[in-house]
Parts: structure tokens; C-alpha cells; sequence
């Protein structure tokens, strides 16, 4: 039974992995989130867009608390995340427990460079989560076959390329069996033809129903794998929808805007009409 | 403690001071002629300073110094504690100066050795006019870390006899039975002279950070 | 000069004794001084000026400040303050004390240089407190800082001759006390200079160990 009390939680199903409700942040006297509020539900992707400057990362980074909000409440699985349900902030470790069931990865892939790609998969799961380690050695070496990097297991990470990091950064996240992974512009940092590879993973992550917050500008990406988009300008939530209605009839004008901006062409039709001769 | 106390530690440390002063000076040129050996790779010298270099950067000076107080006159050379104490100072400071140098000397582009060759420099002018002036400038806070460590090791010499700063401090601590004073006044002493060269090297290596990056 | 070293080998129990003396100062300083250096080094980065600031006194003060001069002060102070060292124990103290101040500015500088990012990782990753500390700030910053301890090590080796001046019975003092008896200083001297140089190509040797592995992640 979840303890929420507040009016925007009201409408929860058990089916919403994580709710959050009236978070706000600022950093002095700049407003960074003005009170946001949505939820996601299990299996869904949700991509968070918007200029620069407009809090998606921050947002993302409250979400497992890296960030400390102002206020507000999540809730992750009917579990309080950062303070818990009698009003008091988490410990260290009650926070890195519940931190252990968020995955997340990095822009700059912050990947451990002491050690080796397999090592890099198998330390939390094997140190934090204190599972045995030949279950996770099977379960790593699984992973990187699924990321396609089952060859480099022995390399270090400062041997790879970007996107070949980013995956291994996706296959580390997965290897904690997370109930959400939140991708934190998981592309921006990489050479535009590494950029494919990395999208590729998330693609398959999402259609095999993985529960994803995904900040990017790859709006091709947004579009086709998204199943819902949320659109941020200055710390508030303008619009959000499916990404058929945002991306083809955006509701509010600061949308339209941005998508005249970010969107080079207007959306092309998935496929070639051939000519009726 | 008397004021002509006071007055004897001070030209203790006058002494401690130009002792230094003669090893920075000898040390540094000899420690740049060592580092254009190997640099150049001539052959057998270069390894023998290279045995040279590791042996003394891997000596204590005191021990340095006890060998060649006592040893010297015994194969003949008579050295005071004075000679003793200036050869033990290059030797030693002569050594870390070499890798200091020889650090600039490998970081030095070959392009700008190879844009000389090709306007017809021939080595000693190329030397001269094109490697020297910027690794005097590459060198200079490793080669004022180099100085300041070697006055922190000046006290050493008077194991030997010389009247520096530390003997002056053990005789007045002998003849008042106050053992601390004189070594907090010698403390003193030294303290804002290596506090300045320290100061100093700073400074450098932030010009020198703001003279690249304006380039 | 043969028959000098020959006298040298006989004696060859004091110089042993002297190096092992060496060697044991040394490696107690050297943990000691890194160990302490490490809870320093949190101090010199502390938020607050009232901590920091006076952390960061100490630490210029002994970078300014000659070694011999301040083990005699160790050694003629203490007993005033009450502490009573022999000899070892003040000049164990006094290169504890004395390196501390260094490793602390040594370890500072390495932390400063590396990157933030993998440690945000290990928050995310639910890695806090000591199993953090551990496992992912430790080894990279070893791997980093390796180098520099091991520059200080050697120095620390060579400090301990300074010892000799208050009667520690350390590898110069068995040299000096080999030449005293037996007038065989160069011998006696060179002898010492040897082993001292012996013991530098075992801490680079390790240094260059950790080069290495340091090299491989890089």
C-alpha cells in the first residue's frame, strides 16, 4: 500500500514504477526546477527534451538523488527515494540501497578506470549488491555479448572508443538488475558515427520493455522509440505527449519553437511511396 | 641567549649561505653539461653519468659528505671542511640539476631543432639560439625546487666542522644548557629564505602556464 | 684499497645491522607518514578556513623548514614537554612528523587531478563511506600518486642519515663508526653509499611497477 498522501499521487496505479511530485531546485538565486511533476509507468520510455539550460539533466539527477532537491517527493516502486515517508532526509545507506535499484549512465560514460570492462560490470553487483561472484561473471559476460563487447571483457577502458565505453557503461548499468535506468544525454559526448550504436542498445533495451528516462537532443531517436516525450523549458514542464502529437501537432508555441529549431526538416514519412504508373 | 648569540648565528648562517651559494652556482652548469651528454648520447660518457646521477640522487649529502671529508686526504687530497663541504654540495645538487635539465631536454620539440637544421643552423648556433633559451625557461621551477632543497641540507655541514649556522646553534646551546632557542632563531633564519625561493617557483610556473597559454 | 674493503666485510655485522636500522626507519616513516598524511590531506581540503588554515601552516612550515634542524628540535624538545624519547624514538617521530607534511601536499595534489566522474558513478552505483573510499577513490589515486610517494620514500631514506647526528645507530653512523676504528673511510664510506643505492633501486623498482600498471589504464 503506498503512504502518499499528496492530491498528485492520488491517481496512481501499481503499474507506475516511479512518481514524481512537485520537485523543485535551485542553485542560489537561479531557479532550476519549478515545480515538476509526472510519473512513469513500467515499460515505458520517456525522453525528456528541451534547450539547454532547462533542468532535464538536473531533473534526471534528483531522481537518484545526486542532486539534492528543494522539495518535492519521489517514489520509486511505492518506495520514498531521499526522504523517507516519516519526513526525514535518507542516510548514506538507505540511499545507496535505494540507489542500487536505479540504473544510470553517464554522458562522459564514467566508467572505473582501474578497472578492466568485465571488472567494471561485475563491482557493483559483486561488492554492492553482494551477489556471488560466478553468477555475476556469467551474467557480465552475458551482457557484454549483448552489447556486443564480449571481446573486449579483458581491456581497459581507456582503450576504447566512445561508444564502445557507452556500452560498456549500459551493460554495467544493466548488470544491477535496475527497476528504471536513466540515460543522462547518453550520446552528446560521442563522434556523430558512434552515436548509432549506443541508440541502437537503447533501442533494443526499449522494446524489450525496459523502464528508460532518457535526456537527449537526438530527436530521430525521441521520435521512433519514445513512447511517451516530455518537453522542459526553464524548469517547468510545457508539454507532453505521445511523440506522434509532439512531434507533429506540438500544442504550445514555446514547443513549436523548439522544434522549428532542433528539427532540421519537418518529420518524413516512414516509407517511400512508389509511383502508381 | 646573549645578543652576540644572536649575532654568531647569524654569521653562521652567513656561511650556511654562501657555502649554497657556490654549490648552486657550480652545480647548475655542471649539472646542464651532464644533461647535454646524455642528450646527445655521446658514447661511454653518457653512461657513465647516467651511473654518476643515480648513485648520487640515491646518497644521503651527510654521507656524501663524511666520504669525501674523510677519504679525500687519505688518497692524497687534502680537503678542509669548507672544500669539503662546497665539492659534497655540487656533487650532489649537480646530480638533480641533471634531470631537471635532461626533463626539459626530452620535452623539446624536434620540430624547432628541425626548423633550425633546415635554415642551415649548425649545432653549437642551434644550441645556442634555439634549445637553450626556452630550457632555461622549462627548467627554472624544477631548477628552484632544486636550490631550495639544497638549503634545507645545509645544516649538514657542520658535522664536519664548519662553522655554520648549526654549530654556532649546538655551542650556544652547549655553553647556555638551553638547548631550543638557537635552533628556533636558526629556523628563523631559514625559513623565509627557502619560503622566498618556494614563492618564487611558484610564481614561475604560473607565468610560464600563462606564457602557453597566451601562444 | 682491497684490503680496505676486506676490513669492511669484516665489520660487515655493524654495516648490516646499520642498514637494517635504514630500512626498518624508513618503512615504519614511510607508512606512518602516508597513513597520516592521508587523514592530513582531508584537513588541507576541508570546507572550513579554521581547519584548513592551520592544516596548511603546518604543512609550509615543515616544506620550509631543514630536516636536521628540526629532528634536533624534536629531540632537545621533547624531553621539556615531558616526552621522553631515546634517540630512536625522536627520530622516528621527527620523520613521521617531518613527512607527513609532505605526503599530505603530495596526496592533495594527486586528488585534485582526478576526474569527479567516476566517483559520481560509484554514488549512482549505491557505493558510499569506506567501500567507496576502497574501491573507487583508492586505486586510481595510488596508481596517480605513485610515483610522487615513491620520490618521497627515497627521501625519507635519506633523511634517516641525518640521524646519525644524534647517535642513531643507522647505515652512515656504522659506516662512520667502521671508519673511525679502523681509518678505512673511503672503503667504509663507499660501502654505505652502495647499499643506500641498493635500497633506491628497490623503491623505483616498485615505482616503476606501479608505472607500469598505471600506464595500462591510461
Amino acid at each position: 500500500m503506498n503512504m502518499m498522501t499528496s492530491p498528485e499521487l492520488a491517481a496512481t496505479n501499481t503499474s507506475q514504477i516511479l512518481s514524481v511530485a512537485g520537485l523543485s531546485k535551485s542553485f542560489g538565486s537561479l531557479q532550476v526546477l519549478d515545480n515538476i511533476s509526472f510519473g512513469v509507468a513500467r515499460g515505458e520510455t520517456v525522453c525528456l527534451l528541451g534547450p539547454s539550460g532547462s533542468g532535464k539533466s538536473t531533473l534526471l539527477r534528483c531522481i537518484n538523488w545526486l542532486e539534492r532537491p528543494d522539495a518535492g517527493r519521489i517514489v520509486l516502486d511505492g518506495q520514498p527515494i531521499g526522504i523517507t515517508s516519516g519526513g526525514v532526509v535518507m542516510g548514506d545507506r538507505e540511499l545507496s540501497l535505494m540507489r542500487t535499484r536505479i540504473g544510470m549512465v553517464f554522458q562522459h560514460f564514467a566508467l572505473w578506470p582501474h578497472l578492466t570492462v568485465l571488472q567494471n560490470v561485475m563491482e557493483a553487483p559483486v561488492h554492492v549488491q553482494r551477489r556471488p561472484k560466478d553468477e555475476v561473471r556469467a551474467e557480465a559476460e552475458a551482457l557484454l555479448q549483448r552489447v556486443g563487447l564480449f571481446e573486449k571483457r579483458d581491456v581497459f577502458p581507456a582503450r576504447l572508443s566512445g561508444g564502445q565505453k557507452q556500452r560498456v557503461g549500459i551493460a554495467r548499468a544493466l548488470a544491477m538488475k535496475p527497476a528504471l535506468l536513466l540515460f543522462d544525454e547518453p550520446t552528446s559526448a560521442l563522434d556523430p558515427e558512434l552515436v548509432g550504436e549506443v541508440l541502437a542498445v537503447m533501442r533494443d533495451l526499449a522494446s524489450e520493455g525496459m523502464t528508460m528516462v532518457v535526456v537527449t537532443h537526438e530527436m530521430a531517436f525521441a521520435r521512433d522509440v519514445a513512447s511517451r516525450v516530455i518537453f522542459m523549458d526553464r524548469g517547468v514542464v510545457v508539454e507532453t505527449g505521445t511523440p506522434e502529437v509532439f512531434f507533429n501537432a506540438p500544442t504550445t508555441e514555446r514547443a513549436q519553437q523548439f522544434l522549428l529549431r532542433y528539427v532540421a526538416a519537418p518529420a518524413a514519412p516512414s516509407t517511400l511511396t512508389t509511383p502508381q504508373t | 641567549m646573549s645578543s652576540a648569540d644572536v649575532l654568531a648565528i647569524f654569521s653562521g648562517a652567513l656561511t650556511t649561505l654562501l657555502l649554497s651559494a657556490c654549490g648552486i652556482a657550480l652545480g647548475l652548469p655542471i649539472g646542464l653539461g651532464m644533461a647535454v651528454t646524455r642528450w646527445a648520447r655521446v658514447p661511454v660518457l653518457s653512461q657513465i653519468v647516467a651511473v654518476y646521477v643515480s648513485l648520487l640522487r640515491a646518497t644521503p649529502l651527510v654521507t656524501l659528505l663524511l666520504l669525501l671529508f674523510f677519504a679525500l686526504p687519505n688518497v692524497g687530497i687534502p680537503v678542509g671542511p669548507i672544500s669539503a663541504g662546497v665539492i659534497a654540495l655540487t656533487l650532489n645538487t649537480s646530480a638533480f640539476n641533471c634531470e631537471v635539465w635532461r626533463a626539459s631536454l626530452m620535452d623539446f620539440p624536434k620540430e624547432q631543432i628541425e626548423a633550425a637544421q633546415s635554415v642551415g643552423m649548425r649545432r653549437g648556433l642551434r644550441f645556442r639560439r634555439v634549445v637553450m633559451p626556452q630550457i632555461v625557461r622549462t627548467s627554472l621551477p624544477g631548477l628552484i625546487n632544486e636550490m631550495s632543497l639544497l638549503i634545507k641540507v645545509t645544516p649538514v655541514l657542520a658535522v664536519v666542522g664548519v662553522v655554520d649556522i648549526t654549530r654556532a646553534a649546538v655551542r650556544i646551546g652547549a655553553e647556555t644548557y638551553e638547548p631550543l632557542p638557537p635552533f628556533f632563531v636558526a629556523i628563523a633564519i631559514y625559513l623565509p629564505i627557502v619560503y622566498a625561493l618556494v614563492s618564487l617557483q611558484r610564481w614561475v610556473e604560473r607565468r610560464h602556464v600563462r606564457l602557453e597559454a597566451a601562444a | 684499497m682491497i684490503h680496505d674493503f676486506g676490513l669492511v666485510w669484516l665489520d660487515r655485522e655493524l654495516l648490516l645491522t646499520g642498514l637494517g636500522n635504514t630500512v626498518l626507519l624508513s618503512v615504519l616513516a614511510g607508512f606512518c607518514a602516508l597513513a597520516l598524511g592521508a587523514l592530513l590531506s582531508t584537513v588541507l581540503m576541508n570546507r572550513s578556513r579554521f581547519i584548513a588554515i592551520p592544516g596548511q601552516a603546518f604543512v609550509d612550515t615543515m616544506r620550509c623548514t631543514p630536516f636536521l634542524l628540526f629532528a634536533y628540535i624534536v629531540y632537545y624538545g621533547l624531553p621539556s614537554l615531558g616526552v621522553n624519547f631515546d634517540n630512536w624514538g625522536a627520530g622516528l617521530a621527527a620523520l613521521i612528523v617531518y613527512h607527513t607534511a609532505y605526503m599530505a601536499e603530495i596526496l592533495r595534489g594527486a586528488w585534485a587531478a582526478q576526474p569527479r566522474a567516476p566517483i559520481e558513478a560509484g554514488m549512482a552505483f549505491g557505493y558510499s563511506g569506506l567501500r567507496m573510499f576502497r574501491r573507487i577513490v583508492l586505486p586510481p589515486l595510488m596508481l596517480s600518486a605513485g610515483p610522487v610517494v615513491g620520490n618521497q620514500v627515497i627521501q625519507i631514506v635519506k633523511d634517516s642519515a641525518f640521524l646519525t647526528i644524534i647517535a642513531l645507530p643507522e647505515l652512515t653512523h656504522a659506516a662512520s663508526s667502521i671508519q673511525s676504528r679502523r681509518y678505512i673511510p673511503f672503503a667504509a664510506f663507499i660501502a654505505a653509499v652502495l647499499l643506500y643505492w641498493a635500497i633506491c633501486l628497490v623503491v623505483e623498482a616498485g615505482v616503476a611497477a606501479v608505472g607500469r600498471m598505471a600506464e595500462a589504464r591510461r
